[in-house]
């Protein structure tokens, strides 16, 4: 635990240094603030184009944080050997994935609590409205992001930040669609399109469970079960991720 | 009892490209005992660095075993008493050293007050107290490489392993990172270091073994190198002539010539009189006689200089291209 929390503390603090992280939230920031400008052009929806803006930023930078920060991390530290001096001390293999993941999430989680703050200003300030089914929103794009970055830590171990952020962002695409698939096919696909979406429909990440914002921007209720069972989908997929990651790198060797 | 202990370790790497196979370490064996500094030498491409990182765990040995304080490698009881200097270091850039120390001393399990103790003393050690608020981007490879020698030495380890530990230092950082070695040698830590300069490795190590080709030709202790020349005497003379040999050819052991001087090693003390008259009789002038001893250097070059230790059959044998496809 001790190697673990020490892992994941250098990896924020490399992270929170990363010029890119400054530009990604500076990005979000304008993008949010944007959308108070553009809002009076949709008449009657001003309040619903700001927060429609102000949650797809904050899930779109998230994502693009984490598979920057989770691909290039690993990557740049195995290839620069900085990794020798861990792995030569007693810190077991996992420890070190499961350090780097837990450091990405806690960058991301600060790109996600300045952003959220952000936004609360931007709502405050403007179309007011602020209700729960937002924060929801926020804390389950979170927790997508959070399944994002296993994804990333899962490819990063064996291949380069280039193909881990375009393999993670095919998974990103298709575990939003997987759902849509999934009944697509029981409606208009035979016997085999049917086993064939049915199993992405499991191996992918279903993204969907995560998805909020219409709830959220349209004041709809929502259950709390299904938040917490998003909650629990995520652990139980990002706990698998990790868990292949580890058995792929404690296979690595480092020549 | 032995600190680090490999035996019969075969290692090969796998072309990217061509799916060559190409043979490293073939069957290598050595050993350090507690307290002793072994030296690791052999020309570039012997298969040092490698076996530094099978030692390490970082790449695994085909065949052969390897144990660090009779633990297998990787064995988290051995990690902890051990300390690595890789070549090349990199270290991370956004930190200053201060705060990549405490990482270090962290990875390792130390306490924040051991830390903080330690981190005083392995910087003043290195003489980079100045610098520990300074982030390690804007360090020199010599500061670079000291600050290496300090995360190495961090957590007191009983085994130090040290790739290159003089690499990119000036005259001072050299004395200053042998002076610290010395220093832990006098404390009866275990140092298993490889290096390119041989007067160093003279002048700290207990014994050296030299790898060629993936094999270790030869492990010997520094007392027993030194004992190699004794009762030998060197003349070097000029105006020689190479007919002139031809009269004290018996006494001779070796010659070699620069320029118009030569250097001849003569077998025992008793023939130095008879070698001095018959080159003045022949004209030459005798400039120095010395007692000869046999430098690192001289048994370096010798080893590598012999014929290779596997035929050109066997390394062709041990190169198969995979033609599955």
């Amino acid at each position: 635990m001790h190697t673990i929390a020490a892992v994941a503390l250098n990896t924020f603090r490399e992270s929170v240094r990363e010029k890119i992280l400054a530009i990604a939230l500076l990005f979000g920031v304008i993008l949010m603030g944007s959308s108070v400008f553009l809002s009076p052009l949709a008449v009657g929806a001003k309040q619903k184009i700001v927060m429609d803006v102000a949650l797809a930023a904050i899930s779109i930078i998230g994502v693009l944080v984490a598979i920057f920060l989770g691909g290039t991390l690993v990557h740049k530290e195995v290839d620069r050997k900085a990794i020798y001096l861990v792995l030569t001390r007693p810190v077991p293999r996992h420890a070190y994935i499961v350090g780097k993941l837990a450091g990405v999430v806690a960058a991301v989680a600060l790109v996600f609590a300045v952003m959220t703050a952000v936004m609360i200003a931007v709502i405050a300030l403007g179309a007011g409205g602020l209700r729960p089914a937002l924060f929801a929103s926020v804390y389950l794009s979170f927790l997508e992001t959070t399944v994002i970055c296993s994804i990333v830590m899962l490819f990063s171990t064996f291949t380069t930040p280039i193909l881990t952020a375009f393999f993670t962002l095919c998974l990103f695409v298709a575990g939003s669609l997987s759902g849509d698939l999934k009944v697509f096919a029981s409606k208009f696909g035979g016997a085999g399109m049917q086993i064939a979406t049915g199993l992405f429909y499991y191996l992918l990440p279903n993204l969907k469970v995560f998805n909020l914002r219409h709830e959220a921007v349209h004041d709809l209720p929502f259950k709390a079960a299904d938040v917490l069972l998003a909650t629990l989908y995520a652990a139980v997929y990002s706990a698998v991720m990790i868990y292949f990651a580890c058995l792929i790198f404690k296979r690595r060797e480092f020549r | 009892m032995y600190v680090l202990k490999v035996d019969g370790v075969k290692k090969h790497f796998r072309s990217d490209m061509s799916l060559a196979r190409r043979e490293v370490l073939h069957g290598l064996s050595l050993h350090a005992q507690a307290g002793e500094v072994l030296g690791f030498l052999g020309p570039n491409g012997a298969g040092k660095t490698t076996t530094i990182k099978v030692i390490l765990g970082l790449i695994r040995a085909d065949s052969g075993s390897v144990t660090l304080f009779d633990h297998p490698v990787g064995d988290e009881r051995s990690m902890a008493r051990l300390g690595y200097l890789p070549e090349t270091p990199y270290f991370y850039p956004h930190l200053s050293l201060g705060e990549f120390l405490g990482y270090c001393g962290a990875l390792s399990g130390m306490g924040s007050a051991q830390l903080r103790e330690r981190i005083d003393a392995v910087v003043e050690a290195v003489d980079l107290s100045a610098h520990r608020d300074k982030r390690l981007k804007a360090f020199s490879k010599g500061m670079l490489q000291r600050a290496g020698l300090a995360q190495a030495i961090l957590h007191d380890p009983d085994l130090l392993i040290l790739d290159e530990p003089f690499s990119g230092l000036d005259p001072m950082g050299r004395k200053l990172v042998r002076d610290v070695l010395i220093d832990l040698k006098k404390r009866g830590k275990t140092i298993f270091f490889s290096s390119h300069i041989l007067p160093d490795m003279e002048s700290l190590c207990d014994r050296v073994c030299i790898i060629r080709e993936g094999v270790i030709v030869k492990c010997i202790g520094l007392d027993d190198l030194r004992k190699l020349g004794e009762g030998k005497v060197e003349v070097t003379a000029r105006r020689w002539r190479p007919d002139m040999l031809g009269g004290i050819h018996g006494y001779v052991e070796s010659k070699r010539e620069t320029g118009e001087e030569v250097f001849l090693v003569v077998r025992e003390q008793r023939f130095v009189r008879p070698v001095i008259e018959h080159l003045y009789d022949n004209g030459a002038e005798v400039l120095e006689v010395a007692g000869e001893h046999c430098s690192l250097e001289d048994l370096f070059m010798q080893e590598i200089s012999r014929p290779g230790v596997r035929t050109k059959k066997e390394k062709k044998e041990e190169t198969h291209v995979f033609t599955g496809f």
